[in-house]
């Protein structure tokens, strides 16, 4: 659940460089982060922090090296100190190792290194690393040997990248845990430089070309050349893939938080999410390949927010007559349901998420065709999966999911469209191809601020909606957690006389989305009439096409659309209550605490 | 003595164009089909400009969600005018964001890499505070500008007589001194204008005026885009690719094979066209518009998101974002004498203004010279003229 940053080539800029990838690379985790260069002998400098924190310790130090790893780290085994920061060293300070991921057996190679005498400073995993490194070089191994060694003693997932002093060269290998190469072959007035990270927007400033590790392969970066190995040590032939999007669209533009800009930038989002996928005149949609998936029957398995989006896709499935659920994937991975002819769908916006692409693993086992929706081109979950459909909304930094959620949505509107045979698909495009300026409209109009002025010192938020708007609740409640840390809960509208009642007082709003004017509007509002009778106050998502504007303290309205569209909507609004009631809390929007963006471990 | 910095003025609304500022300010209105302020950024970036200061107020969020923080390579840093209280004050916001030598440039007006270079290349020359000045026939609505010996001379702000000939083009480099002088120029009616910082400068020692000729176009009033879109589609500056004659249409998007593009017209992407459409000529669409069977749009702007249902007509037409006219609309075009508050402009060519958001239900028609304000309703079969104001409900 960490970030990983190497940099050979850069000569007096190596530092700078690796500060900077880690400020790129801070959304994975930020409870500590550290460097180490290898020059004549190894420098390290490490601090419990943010990355400002780092910054703080390295203006008392001058060090310098050619080749350079950094790491910001969210813990898993053991408390953010100093002490647990990376990069570890081995006894000698001459080997410093980074690592992201979960090393399984490391109990009992602590113990064998301790017993033979090895010193751990810290609690971490990683440590043993370091030390077995050391063993294989006082074994008279070159450095790639040893550290080769030492990766085949390791279990259970990791991205490692080691330096050795006097030797200006960085040692990576993967296991389940993401990394990619970035590739500058230099021009006439420098030399090449090679950088290795976590994600590509570390080093993306510096080179678009990049090279994408698998599972079991090893780098080796050098100032004049890299090279990619198998675990045998024989040369893989990589492909050098260019990355197409703008640097800079990691900046803030104007904006106080990554979250906000990233919410102004759903209409743009879903643009391109649908850009050459859909023909509102023909009725048609154009998913290339997918369309010849027609599935019988489909399970989603997700995390978090993609879940919500995972519940919504299961929904429209059901809606279109194709059997569909969606299921946590953390249990799916344990305990799998029968899975018969049915497509497993994966939904993760990195690609990474490691429950996710355990329980896909868990479903190829058993012999189960595989797709991944996703955000991250090359990820490993694209990589893994017999198909994926990519939902292009471009990097999201936020690590509360906001814009990525509402491009999921209408990726799976497209998949639904595209695999099965529906009525009325005109009108479902052209409410797709309507949604950024419906969106849009909510931006400019949205009473959002107001609400969350109104609400912000409550309780606790509840939220209920039925049919397409219950994921919408629930993804709501999530989002109010995430960034408030208040107690927030999301409810089927029908549950809430079944217990949670018992929760809601005049302390305690209720958001309840109501959109359209049928059945299921009428049964919300019912169930809000339960609430308004307990004196809690009432918040109405509405489009206004029911009354329940009548019942409520208060309406966020969206524009009226089609009832798929409507859950995307209505979401934008609970998006932004969440913002600015956390915004008014000052709270660390972009990184609320424990938190962090992509969850590589399980 | 090298300037590779900017500071872009976008934060007024631009009044004037109302209604079609009702959400986002004049800079982001369509010169053709994309924003005016994304030519100013182009002709920076083309005359080597490497960091670009934007100052935004009117609804800043549309200027920085559609350019966020890089254009074409170059950073963009937003500076906050929150009180829109002259082009002095806007820029003096700016500040801190500026470190040495800046070129300043209005962010609503359509310009070219010709007139930054011209006015670097002789603030270079000189080291003296340096503007650009075009000429023009006309110049009540401008600064009027009175050279001498390439000094500027005299600086008369939108002058009520015809014996002017020059124009203040809004294009200036200043070194950092400018800011001091700001301070300490004396607001009239609680405003700080820029020229009347350039007052104080002449004062001082001399201002460049430097005689230019490249594309400089303005709109004034809203009718006034479909000039600009003319201009700038006979000059071809749209993004998208050519596709024959002075055809432009982005790869993504959808037009049938049996509508008709006449040139000049370009198409953005996301856009579908249904059979038996006719776009063109000097028509402008911007992203994911969409024309239904057998319309015909001719001498119009459709701004991003609009809706026209088959067999509607429109004719010297301006639709802002997410309009949607029903089936069978009709916009015959002008010309037409346009009402704005007190004043009547004759003989415009105009057809209809219809801002953001309108909904025109089917078979509605709109006189010439009709503005149409933003969420306003059109019910089916009305006979829409004059002025019809923001939210409105029009029925028969």
């Amino acid at each position: 659940m960490c970030g990983i940053i190497g940099c050979v080539g850069r000569v007096d800029e190596t530092l700078d460089v690796l500060v900077h990838g880690l400020s790129k690379l801070e959304y994975r985790g930020y409870d500590s982060a550290g460097v180490a260069l290898s020059g004549d002998r190894v420098d390290v400098c490490k601090k419990s922090g943010k990355i400002e924190d780092l910054r703080g310790a390295l203006e008392s130090r001058s060090i310098g090296g050619a080749a350079g790893i950094g790491h910001t780290r969210w813990s898993t085994h053991g408390p953010p100190t100093d002490a647990n920061a990376h990069p570890h060293l081995d006894c000698t300070g001459d080997v410093a190792v980074v690592h992201n991921g979960i090393i399984e057996n490391y109990q009992s190679l602590r113990d064998e290194l301790a017993t033979a005498g090895h010193t751990f400073k810290s609690d971490t995993d990683t440590e043993v690393v370091p030390h077995l490194v050391e063993d294989a070089l006082a074994d008279g191994a070159d450095n790639e040997a040893a550290v080769r060694e030492a990766i085949a003693r390791l279990e259970g997932s990791y991205a490692v990248a080691v330096v050795v002093s006097g030797d200006d060269t960085i040692y990576a290998a993967r296991n389940d845990s993401p990394l990619v190469l970035g590739i500058d072959d230099g021009d006439d007035e420098r030399g090449p430089a090679y950088y290795l990270a976590s994600d590509v927007p570390a080093f993306r400033d510096f080179t678009d070309r990049v090279v994408y590790l698998a599972d079991g392969e090893f780098a080796t970066l050098s100032a004049d050349s890299w090279r990619v190995s198998d675990v045998d040590g024989n040369a893989v032939d990589k492909v050098v893939d260019t990355v197409d999007w703008d640097p800079e669209e990691t900046g803030k533009s104007g904006y106080d938080h990554f979250m906000l800009k990233e919410i102004h930038e759903q209409p743009r989002a879903i643009r391109q999410c649908l850009r050459g996928r859909v023909d509102e005149m023909a009725a048609t949609v154009d998913i290339g390949d997918l369309g010849d998936l027609l599935p019988t029957g489909v399970q989603f398995v997700a995390c978090g927010t993609s879940y919500h989006a995972a519940l919504y896709g299961a929904q429209l499935l059901r809606n279109a007559g194709i059997p569909a659920h969606a299921f946590l994937a953390s249990e799916y991975a344990t305990s799998p349901p029968p899975i018969g002819d049915a497509l497993v769908v994966g939904v993760t916006q990195s690609g990474e998420t490691a429950d996710t692409l355990s329980a896909l693993r868990e479903a190829r086992k058993r012999g189960a065709r595989t797709l991944a929706v996703t955000n991250t081109v090359g990820s490993t979950v694209a990589r893994e999966c017999d198909h994926e459909l990519y939902i292009r909304a471009g990097p999201e930094i936020g690590v509360a999911a906001s814009k990525t959620f509402a491009s999921q949505l209408a990726a799976l509107n497209l998949f639904t469209l595209g695999t099965t045979r529906v009525d009325g698909v005109r009108d479902t495009i052209g409410a797709l191809r309507d949604l950024p300026s419906n969106i849009q409209t909510i931006l400019d109009e949205s009473r959002a601020e107001a609400v969350a002025e109104e609400y912000v010192d409550s309780n606790a938020y509840f939220f209920i909606g039925r049919g397409l708007q219950y994921p919408v609740a629930l993804e709501g409640a999530l989002k109010m957690k995430e960034i408030t840390y208040k107690h927030a809960e999301g409810f089927a509208a029908g549950e809430l006389k079944h217990g949670p009642l018992a929760l809601v007082t005049e302390d305690t709003p209720v958001f309840a989305v109501v959109t359209g004017d049928g059945e299921m509007a009428r049964k919300t509002i019912g169930n809000v009439k339960e609430v308004e009778a307990r004196d809690a106050p009432v918040v109405a998502v509405t489009d206004g096409q029911s009354d329940v504007g009548r019942y409520a303290d208060e309406v966020l309205e969206v524009p009226e659309t089609h009832p798929q569209a409507a859950a995307v909507l209505a979401n934008v609004q609970l998006q932004l209550v969440s913002y600015h009631v956390a915004d008014k809390l000052g709270r660390s929007i972009d990184k609320p605490r424990n938190l962090a963006k992509s969850v590589t471990v399980e | 003595m090298s300037i590779d910095t900017a500071v872009v003025l976008a934060a007024g609304e631009g009044t004037r164009l109302r209604p079609l500022t009702r959400n986002r300010p004049k800079p982001m209105l369509p010169a053709a089909n994309r924003p005016i302020l994304k030519y100013v950024f182009d002709a920076l970036v083309a005359a080597d400009v490497r960091q670009i200061v934007v100052v935004v107020g009117y609804k800043r969020g549309r200027v920085q969600d559609h350019f966020g923080p890089t254009y074409a390579g170059v950073d963009l840093k937003y500076v906050t005018q929150h009180k829109q209280l002259g082009s002095g004050h806007a820029l003096h916001q700016a500040r801190e964001a500026v470190d040495g030598s800046t070129l300043v440039v209005n962010g609503d007006r359509v310009i070219d890499a010709n007139i930054v270079r011209d006015v670097v290349d002789e603030f270079e020359r000189s080291g003296d505070p340096s503007m650009a000045v075009l000429e023009r026939p006309e110049t009540s609505q401008y600064g009027a500008v009175v050279l001498h010996e390439g000094d500027v001379a005299e600086l008369v702000e939108k002058p009520d007589t015809d014996e002017y000939r020059l124009i203040n083009a809004g294009v200036y480099a200043f070194e950092s001194s400018v800011f001091p002088a700001i301070d300490a120029t004396e607001r009239s009616d609680g405003e700080l204008a820029l020229t009347d910082t350039i007052g104080r400068l002449m004062d001082d020692g001399r201002v460049r005026g430097v005689r230019t000729e490249g594309m400089w176009v303005d709109a004034t009033y809203p009718w006034d885009l479909l000039t600009v879109a003319d201009e700038v589609l006979a000059r071809g500056h749209v993004d998208e690719p050519q596709r024959e004659g002075a055809t432009w249409v982005d790869p993504a998007a959808n037009v049938h094979d049996a509508a008709i593009l006449q040139g000049p017209v370009v198409v953005g992407p996301d856009c579908e066209i249904g059979p038996g459409a006719v776009v063109g000529p000097n028509a402008a669409l911007g992203q994911n518009v969409t024309v239904g069977a057998n319309a015909t749009v001719r001498n119009s702007v459709l701004d991003t998101d609009t809706r026209v249902e088959s067999g509607s007509t429109l004719i010297d037409a301006v639709t802002g974002q997410d309009v949607t006219l029903g089936a069978g609309t009709v916009v015959p075009g002008g010309p037409a004498d346009v009402r704005v508050g007190r004043e009547v402009f004759e003989d415009q060519r105009l057809g209809a203004v219809v801002a953001d958001r309108v909904t025109a239900e089917g078979d509605a028609s709109f006189s010439p010279g009709t503005l149409v304000g933003p969420d306003a309703h059109i019910g089916t079969s009305v006979r829409a003229g004059g002025r019809i104001a923001g939210g409105a409900e029009v029925v028969r």
